[in-house]
């Protein structure tokens, strides 16, 4: 196959893939459901690599579908047909640490958990901290423009990703937002909309990273309440009053229940909804902070107010909330996961609704959440093996995600639109606003060769010059056969 | 042009760029000193009618307003309920929020607080065509989509008209306290490096050498030390024996504190980065991130002396930011300095723009430092968003 070889020729044979098992895990991310067999997966190692594979593809015609480490919850790195797709995890160097100006240099392969624990020692971290942290890219942070749990106080990917080197789909080698050490350069905020772009606009090849000085102290506070109303009345109330935990986290009994069951925490069983928070900084401003938390909790109602012993057993409990994903298995043989946002005001409210729809459907919905910033993450449990349920599940999903816009909300606060949501884009926003976005589009990418069918409703074109062609599988097998 | 809503306000927009007319966009007309004034002629559009705070959630932390509105009036409606955004923009009574969004503000307490973009959550954009285009909402995270607000700001409404912000907001910092010292040659160092140490970091704090017109205190001819603490009492109490004890140990003589009228005599020192002395004046910014602060301070003024300019200088040591004023006599006696001072200053500072200064010459001076390595791009986005070039044509950087 000519296209194999000159992808060969560029990355090595080591790292390209066409044969059928090991292909068979770049058919999916972590979207459930879907999957698509690429034509070629390179691997490259370096950003000129990634570039001559652009430049490859381009001449092929084949479209780019770039991805990370593939946890991806919105198919943001499932395959068209046809495609390569660039994988960026042989990427995985730490390229440079620079504490005096607090910043750190990396490829995109680099995990993002490793950053912190490269950095630990030096009393410093990485402060997205995505439930996947373990096994997501850096640069499929970017792509998605992730969040976390302590994105609350922190900011996003966008407020910590502050420069990158990209590949655009000309397959150039171009440096975007900030390079050195300098806070912010001149021009349009190139950074800022490529955060969070998906995969559309380029791929990422290094990230310079923000890193932030370890807090002085962190104070843990669990709290359980009768039900969620009490729980979401405790959120609104401590946002409203200006305190800014670190992260607050909230699970409701069927949650709690799967995390239990998955891990070693003794939360109690019988309560309806608990809260789990940080708050951190300067030792006087954490007493502080921490004791007006604690007011607000009381004051909606709080059954059980406690802290963790030690730091062991803190970090349990955080394990605990972020395993809570994986923890669902424990109650139910599937689950699909929401990501939905909301006002924070409204977190009583659309929790109701929620509830509502589940049981509408006869099924069961566990909420485990970012509460501090209206982050819903509802996950809907079903049987695959029932004929029907999977479908269900996806439809309830659907009038979540639509619940989530009736109130002023979003259809994703950190998962990305990718595949899974493109169909929703059209409820969010008018046929102006995305014509808006698509110009971006085409200043980045007017062949729409970047990561197709994804984000956007309809497929879209940029006008001044066709589409780049994308091959049918079937051609794609003959292109084989001559090779 | 004064449109008085976003409807009136694309009318006009779509009118001008069908018939090929540019327009020169004016919010407040505090930052217009900053970059290159528009390739004229023009048609003058002003938003001062657009001042509508649209929607406000305090219980959220989130506001929405329009872009005319300017940052005190949104301002005085924010800390009724004890809230606030954190612009530090200069000239807030005059200041719009879209002006200050459109020329990517960036003030001394961001550091600590974020930018001014950071707390932007959605927006209303008037295209040069008169699309009326929506972005984001008014919930505080949000990936759906790209996130188009971003690119407005620091746009300097190039790529659209800012016509509304959606912003979060946070809770104002109860207390405020300002530390004035003098800082005697020899404990410059010592000092700001002890400052920007500080286990509990100052919202601002800068060493200041001039502006005696635009910033209150007794400064003697060594300059001063200015320090700005913000947040609790018990944080006050505790970071006011930190910075006394660090500033003790660094030399400096007895500091002088001020509680009544703290967060006035800050607003005056962010008035002075953009302080003009009419014609007589033109005013850089430069970033000295990873530098010696002191030192590029100190080549600065060295540089303005060898022209006989005389300098003024505002160091924000916590963000390593510098604002150089040079001045002279007279217009003409700057006029005949200003354009080889420019050039020999940027062969120190690539990076160094031009922020405020009416002289006749500004447009000719390198008011944008060097251009960034993806201008390709950024022109590109340009012609896909205004191909006429219609909106604030050649003010931004490239003649962009």
């Amino acid at each position: 196959m000519a296209a194999v070889s000159d992808f060969i020729a560029i990355v090595g044979e080591r790292n390209t893939i066409t044969e059928g098992s090991e292909l068979r895990t770049y058919e999916a991310d972590g979207l459930p459901g879907f999957r698509v067999r690429p034509a070629v997966v390179v691997l490259p190692e370096t950003t000129e690599q990634v570039a001559a594979c652009v430049r490859l593809a381009r001449a092929l015609g084949m479209p780019i579908v770039p991805r990370g480490s593939g946890t991806g919850l919105s198919g943001g790195a499932l395959p068209v047909e046809g495609c390569v797709v660039i994988g960026l995890s042989r990427m995985k160097a730490i390229l440079e640490v620079d504490l005096p100006n607090r910043r750190m240099r990396v490829q995109p392969g680099v995990i993002n958990l490793n950053i912190s624990r490269h950095l630990a020692a030096a009393g410093y971290y990485y402060a997205p901290d995505p439930s996947s942290q373990s096994v997501c890219s850096i640069g499929g942070n970017v792509a998605e423009n992730s969040g976390g749990a302590h994105c609350l106080k922190y900011g996003f990917t966008v407020n910590h990703a502050v420069g990158a080197t990209i590949v655009t789909a000309e397959g150039d080698i171009v440096s975007v937002g900030a390079h050195g050490g300098e806070p912010d350069t001149l021009g349009y905020d190139l950074m800022g909309v490529f955060v969070g772009s998906e995969g559309l606009l380029g791929i990422v090849t290094e990230v310079l990273v923000r890193i932030l000085r370890t807090p002085q102290a962190t104070r843990t506070i669990f709290a359980t309440f009768p039900t969620t109303d009490e729980a979401g009345a405790a959120v609104s109330s401590i946002i409203s009053a200006g305190i800014v935990p670190a992260a607050i986290e909230m699970m409701d009994q069927l949650a709690i229940e799967a995390i239990v069951a998955a891990t070693r925490v003794d939360w109690p069983l019988d309560v309806g909804a608990a809260l789990l928070m940080d708050v951190d900084g300067v030792a006087a401003e954490v007493e502080h902070t921490a004791d007006a938390a604690i007011a607000a909790l009381r004051a909606a109602g709080a059954i059980e107010i406690r802290s963790p012993r030690d730091d062991g057993e803190r970090a349990l409990m955080w394990k605990g909330r972020k395993g809570a994903f994986a923890a669902m298995g424990r109650i139910s043989p599937n689950y699909y996961v929401q990501d939905g946002v909301i006002p924070r005001k409204e977190i009583v409210a659309v929790l109701r609704d929620i509830a509502r729809l589940a049981s509408e459907a006869g099924l069961r919905v566990a909420n485990v959440f970012h509460a501090g910033d209206g982050n819903l993450h509802p996950l809907i449990l079903y049987d695959g093996r029932i004929p029907g349920q999977e479908a269900l599940a996806e439809r309830v999903g659907g009038e979540i995600l639509k619940t989530c816009i009736r109130y002023g909300g979003s259809i994703t606060g950190e998962h990305g639109v990718g595949f899974d949501k493109a169909a929703y884009m059209g409820d969010l926003f008018t046929e102006d606003d995305l014509a808006t976005m698509q110009l971006v589009r085409c200043a980045f990418d007017r062949d729409v060769i970047f990561n197709p069918n994804k984000v956007f409703p309809t497929p879209r074109l940029c006008g001044d010059r066709p589409g780049i062609y994308h091959p049918h599988a079937a051609e794609l097998a003959e292109v084989a056969g001559r090779g | 042009m004064t449109p008085s809503s976003v409807e009136e306000l694309s009318d006009v927009v779509a009118s001008c760029n069908r018939s090929g007319e540019r327009i020169a966009i004016e919010g407040g007309n505090t930052l217009a000193g900053m970059g290159v004034p528009v390739r004229a002629p023009y048609a003058h559009l002003r938003t001062a009618s657009l001042t509508a705070v649209v929607e406000d959630a305090p219980t959220d932390l989130v506001v929405a307003a329009q872009g005319g509105i300017t940052l005190r009036n949104l301002a005085t409606q924010l800390a009724a309920h004890g809230t606030h955004i954190p612009f530090d923009a200069p000239l807030a009574h005059q200041a719009t929020l879209g002006g200050t969004l459109a020329a990517g503000w960036l003030g001394p307490r961001r550091h600590l607080y974020g930018r001014p973009r950071d707390y932007v959550i959605g927006s209303v954009a008037v295209l040069a065509d008169g699309t009326i285009a929506r972005a984001g909402g008014m919930v505080v995270k949000n990936v759906s989509g790209y996130d188009m607000s971003r690119l407005y700001v620091g746009a300097f409404g190039t790529l659209g008209i800012i016509a509304q912000a959606n912003m979060k907001t946070t809770a104002l910092p109860p207390h405020a306290r300002i530390f004035i010292a003098p800082l005697p040659e020899g404990t410059r160092r010592r000092a700001l490096a002890s400052v920007v140490s500080l286990r509990i970091a100052p919202a601002a704090a800068f060493w200041v050498e001039g502006f005696h017109q635009s910033i209150d205190g007794e400064d003697g001819h060594e300059g001063r030390l200015i320090v700005l603490l913000e947040g609790s009492a018990a944080l006050l109490e505790r970071s006011t024996r930190d910075l006394r004890s660090a500033l003790g140990r660094a030399g400096v003589p007895e500091t002088q504190i001020l509680d009544t009228g703290a967060r006035e005599a800050f607003g005056r020192i962010v008035d002075a980065y953009v302080s003009c002395l009419g014609e007589r004046s033109v005013t850089y910014r430069i970033s000295a991130h990873g530098q010696s602060l002191v030192d590029r301070v100190l080549a600065a003024r060295l540089l303005a002396d060898r022209f006989e300019l005389r300098a003024d200088t505002l160091a924000d040591a916590m963000n390593d930011d510098i604002i150089l004023r040079v001045s002279d006599l007279d217009s003409h006696a700057l006029g005949a300095k200003i354009a080889m001072f420019d050039d020999a200053f940027h062969d120190d500072e690539p990076g160094a723009t031009v922020v405020a200064g009416a002289h006749p010459q500004r447009a000719s001076l390198n008011v944008w430092g060097e251009l960034p390595d993806a201008f390709d791009r950024m022109r590109a986005l340009k012609a896909r968003f205004d191909p006429n070039g219609t909106l604030n044509p050649g003010r931004f950087i490239g003649g962009i």
